[in-house]
């Protein structure tokens, strides 16, 4: 996942302005796939990926390059730059003292499979509403 | 057409067939029964597995592991626990010690007798006995496992129960005992848990009499926008398990399938809401009576009478009816201001009542009403919670609760009133509520107020009926009135013990005994 962990990085010189450091060093280091228009409407990517410049085989990697064969990248793909499920139940501890925290339940704890609500290629789902749905628009926002 | 035209007619056409055509008949028919040992290559050997990881499942694995089984334990949601961790966490354990501390009598006869009042009699007496024999002993168990409970003050006094018997989770929720319980099991060698793993068939002896393990599917992903997920989806990949003690079958309850439940109880649309987690469908259940095991009382469907048609699912109402307005403020029907029920009876006859309301005009919801004196001092931080999201209303005067329920305001005073009055008094209440024995000389519902308010529906919420089970919790088969051998079953997918309607808080200690029951048999 070396590449990809490169390209957040260069993803915030982006943010930063740095535009023409990005372009030459990313056809370098992914491999040949064209993202076509088309392509982009059937699997946009969420803004804050779409934002570090991310490529279809930055996340499906060693996967080919045959887009419509992708595989879902699981938790261990999203928690190659994400950290573990306790470092993100530790960043949302302030919703502790409520109960709120979503990624650390009074049902589940800090275990859930992340795509359990959050979705890349489609919109999110928050699975808390299925019980709590008057509850979750004071306790947090859209999911991301 | 007659049979005996049709009989012909089959004949004829099987004839014409041929000896080919016999052939592929017999596979289409081997298709729809169970495989048997002949048909399948095992992927992988265990001693027992277990399908499902609520209480049931997971207290059967920990026994069945502390005895040195190798167990795997196939979940198919994402989640762990189904129905147990989103569950409220009280547990009904009757004789237990917190009782004995604070003077409350209590035995079996009378746990029993509670149960099949509420049952309307046609409960299995057996399986309470055992309920009652071992509550306290899983509940130690559970202790052990690493679930931690209020104990030390006085127990908790559910509708139905002639006495509080109730001990509820420190968290308030079944995952209390589900996340401990899993973690130990987990840490138990030679046992293994696999979520988005689906059980899809029973795999039998070549003889066909027994369980011998499991067809499944691995990477499984129940799809909640699919009308009848046990049958429309292929996700996942099949592997094969051998079982060579046998298998436990906790796969839950029915209340959320939406084909099957309406099967049951027409009125149960597809799109009526329920308290229950997405993946309680009747697909395991179904695949056991397909080997013979015995259906008991599957049409009784418990409705929870304590829901709210404000919020989906189980949502927060339910706290904050049965530890807090109906303990001792009222319920009324709001055309006539009058009360209907007795609020803290058992749950069928609460629902029927509110049904009686309900089927007459659908829209005219009850509102249960009282003040703060009702609320437990457990669920204080659930009041706030249930204001907040607009489940639970909060009105200075009686005046402009009715106003906003559109209740005959007079009416609605003079049912407080007499209730009131009554209840201080000490005289048996019109409805014979049994909590009112505290407020004695006070009020039940305080006059100055402020008066809370949360408008009820019932919500599927439970399902009595499944499978036949013995006291060792063996299942029974149809064809043979014996065990089917190599199979076990504990927990909502099983029958009979509750009868048409299962006492609150008496699900986790039903689940947990046959569980614990299973794992020591098996
Ligand atoms: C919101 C709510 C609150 C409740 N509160 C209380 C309470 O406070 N006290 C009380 O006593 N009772 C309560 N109950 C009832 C009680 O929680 C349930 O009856 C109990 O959890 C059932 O446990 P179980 O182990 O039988 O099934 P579950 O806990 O539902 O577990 C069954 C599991 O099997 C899985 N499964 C099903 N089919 C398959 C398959 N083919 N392959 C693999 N896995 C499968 C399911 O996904 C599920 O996870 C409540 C119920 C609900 C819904």
């Amino acid at each position: 996942m070396r590449s990809k962990k490169t390209l957040l990085a260069l993803g915030f010189f982006l943010i930063l302005g740095v535009m023409s450091l990005v372009g030459s060093e990313v056809k370098a280091s992914s491999p040949q796939l064209n993202i076509t228009p088309e392509m982009k409407e059937k699997f946009p990517i969420k803004p804050h990926h779409e934002k570090l410049a991310f490529k279809c085989t930055d996340c499906h990697e060693g996967q080919g390059d045959e887009p419509e064969n992708f595989k879902a990248i699981e938790d261990k793909g999203c928690l190659s730059c994400h950290k573990t499920k306790q470092y993100l139940a530790d960043r949302l501890k302030f919703m502790d003292a409520l109960h709120t925290n979503p990624h650390n339940s009074i049902h589940d704890g800090p275990k859930l499979y992340c795509d359990e609500c959050h979705y890349e290629h489609k919109k999110s789902d928050n699975m808390c509403l299925s019980c709590h749905s008057n509850d979750v628009k004071l306790w947090m926002r859209a999911t991301p | 057409m007659s049979k005996e035209t049709m009989s012909r007619r089959d004949a004829l056409k099987i004839g014409a067939l041929g000896t080919a055509g016999l052939a592929m008949l017999g596979a289409t028919n081997a298709m729809a029964a169970a495989p048997t040992e002949k048909d399948v290559k095992f992927n992988e050997e265990y001693d027992v597995i277990v399908i499902g990881s609520g209480f049931a499942g997971l207290a059967a694995a920990a026994k069945a592991a502390e005895r040195g089984y190798k167990v795997l334990i196939l979940e198919k949601m994402g989640r762990v626990g189904g129905n147990s961790a989103i569950n409220g966490g009280a547990f009904a354990v009757p004789m237990n010690r917190d009782q004995k501390a604070f003077g409350i009598e209590d035995s079996k006869a009378l746990f029993v007798k509670d149960a099949l009042k509420a049952g309307l009699g046609i409960n299995h007496v057996e399986m309470l006995e055992l309920i009652a024999d071992r509550a306290q002993e899983t509940f130690d168990f559970a202790v052990k496992c690493g679930a931690k409970f209020q104990t030390g003050k006085k127990p908790t006094w559910f509708g139905g129960h002639s006495v509080p018997r109730t001990i509820v989770t420190e968290n308030m929720s079944g995952s209390g005992i589900i996340q401990p319980m899993a973690a130990f099991v987990e840490k138990l060698s030679g046992c293994k848990m696999v979520t988005r793993a689906k059980m899809d068939d029973f795999v039998m002896s070549a003889d066909g009499t027994t369980v011998v393990g499991v067809t499944a599917r691995i990477n499984y992903r129940f799809d909640n926008k699919l009308h009848n997920d046990d049958i429309e989806n292929k996700s996942g990949e099949k592997k094969v398990y051998k079982a060579k003690k046998g298998v436990v079958l906790a796969s839950g309850g029915f209340s959320m399938d939406k084909d099957f439940r309406m099967l049951q109880d027409p009125r149960m649309k597809p799109d009526m809401d329920a308290t229950n987690h997405e993946g309680a469908t009747a697909g395991a259940l179904l695949k056991a009576f397909q080997i013979g095991a015995l259906p008991v009382h599957i049409s009784w469907i418990q409705e929870g009478p304590w829901a709210s048609p404000d919020e989906r699912g189980f949502g927060v109402a339910p706290l904050l009816t049965q530890q807090g307005l109906f303990v001792l403020g009222i319920a009324v029907d709001i055309r006539n201001g009058k009360r209907f029920m007795n609020e803290m009876a058992d749950r069928k006859t609460r629902a029927d009542a509110e049904y009686v309301v309900l089927r007459e005009d659908p829209k005219a919801y009850p509102v249960a009403i009282g003040t703060y004196n009702t609320f437990e001092e457990q669920i204080y931080a659930a009041v706030e919670k249930g204001l907040a999201s607009g489940v639970m209303k909060k009105f200075d005067t009686i005046d402009t609760l009715a106003a906003n329920y559109k209740i005959p305001a007079d009416a609605l005073k003079e049912t407080i009133k007499k209730y009131n009055e009554t209840a201080k008094a000490g005289e048996v209440d019109e409805f014979k509520k049994q909590t009112l024995k505290d407020v004695k000389g006070k009020e039940a519902i305080e006059m100055k107020g402020p008066f809370y308010a949360i408008r009820l529906v019932p919500k599927p919420h439970h399902t009595m009926g499944g499978l036949k089970i013995n006291t060792k919790a063996q299942v029974i088969s149809a064809n043979t009135n014996k065990p089917i051998p190599g199979l076990f079953a504990a927990g909502e997918v099983t029958g009979g013990t509750h009868g048409a309607s299962r006492l609150g808080s008496c699900a986790i200690a039903d689940c947990l005994v046959c569980g614990m029951v299973a794992g020591e048999n098996i």
